[in-house]
């Protein structure tokens, strides 16, 4: 075999298995949990929030919106309303999400909330059929044994607990697998938020998850009790009264007629 | 463990849902207090999310009354080891209930001692 014929068998070869391999994305199925490093401190809740580079217009928004829930300390979750994006998917209240990937298609679900993302891989829909949601809408694709998705058509949230953003912010999620010496499966997510309409500059943010095999997501039902509460008001209201009114004659109507 | 099992469930909780059954609010407890502890009787223990509502007949030199506090989601309360029929209404138990701020009746229960000794 000459060398030329060895160079076009090496090719050949070298294609086979970049195809091959691009046919296989790892597989992110599973139950996700929030990833700690070994060693590291648990997490704080508190603290003032993130200094974030807001333009002035944007920054009165958020200023406003802090200033009106700060004396009752209301949330969108307290209110059963679930996070969104970019909330949704770096916090989600510290609850694990599952994700159920198939080949045009990665259904994620927030255990808070029973928030449902759907990051579609293949036939985009056409713009004038989207709409603006909390969470957006999401279309990814492959990067070797990355998955690059991104994500338009939010609302505007200034009740995004850490990155609040206009309906003109644009997220790109790069998510990669690894895994620890111990063989824990870790899932990074690299995030960065543009919003000319907000920010001065992009905004970038990590969040790590690691596979929980052998739990289950949880139902999340949030509005039952108020659901309850508001039979029982019903029942009051309608509760027959314990000294009704005494009936009187029809009218017209002649006693011993 | 159990502290960090505590912190967890303490964001886990009140970054999502700082409110419970009437859309009340973590605001009017003082978090940072993790050494207060009430015992009393149990008259109604309803697991919810995002928050749970516990009522606890409570005797103290205030006298004896009904007290309601609010507590973890349902489903952290699960993970941390509630089961169903763990607590009961008569139990007496004990919350690890942070106070609140204006030191009205009430708090919000970092964690439950349950009747039979189980810690959540």
């Amino acid at each position: 075999m000459n060398t030329a014929r060895q160079l076009g068998v090496l090719l050949g070869f070298c294609l086979g298995a970049h195809v091959a391999a691009a046919a296989e994305p790892p597989d992110f199925t599973g139950i996700w949990d929030t990833y700690r490093e070994p060693g590291a401190p648990p997490p704080r809740f508190g603290g003032p929030p993130e200094k974030l580079p807001l333009k002035t217009d944007a920054q009165k928004k958020v200023d406003d919106y802090r200033a009106l829930i700060a004396p009752s300390g209301d949330t969108p979750g307290g209110w059963c309303l679930g996070t969104g994006m970019p909330g949704s998917m770096l916090g989600s209240g510290g609850y694990p999400m599952e994700i159920v990937q198939h080949k045009e298609l990665l259904v994620v679900v927030y255990e808070a909330h029973t928030e449902v993302r759907h990051i579609y891989l293949a036939n985009r829909a056409k713009e004038g059929d989207l709409f603006p949601d909390r969470n957006g809408y999401s279309f990814g694709h492959w990067d070797g044994d990355k998955l690059v998705v991104e994500t338009t058509h939010l609302k505007e949230a200034v009740d995004q607990a850490r990155y609040p953003h206009s309906d003109q912010a644009k997220i790109v999620e790069t998510y990669h697998l690894a895994a620890n010496d111990d063989g824990t499966k870790v899932l990074t997510a690299e995030m960065t938020l543009t919003d000319p309409a907000f920010y001065t500059e992009p905004i970038k943010a990590v969040k790590k998850w690691q596979q929980k095999p052998g739990i289950r997501l949880l139902p999340y039902e949030c509005n039952e009790p108020a659901w309850e509460d508001h039979l029982e008001q019903l029942r009051e209201q309608q509760k027959p009264a314990a000294h009704p009114p005494q009936q009187k004659p029809a009218a017209g109507k002649k006693d011993g007629g | 463990m159990r502290t960090s099992f505590l912190a967890i469930l303490i964001v886990s909780s009140l970054a999502v849902a700082p409110a419970a059954r009437a859309h009340h609010s973590a605001a009017r407890f003082d978090l940072t207090i993790r050494d207060h502890f009430v015992t009393g009787i149990v008259k109604e223990f309803h697991p919810a999310n995002p928050h749970t509502k516990i009522v606890l007949e409570i005797t103290d030199e205030k006298g004896t009354r009904d007290v309601e506090f609010e507590g973890h989601s349902l489903n952290n309360y699960y993970r941390g080891g509630w089961r169903e029929g763990l607590v009961k209404v008569g139990d007496k138990i004990t919350l690890q209930a942070a106070p609140t701020k204006d030191g009205s009746d009430g708090g919000y229960a970092l964690g439950v001692i349950a009747a039979d000794g189980t810690k959540f």
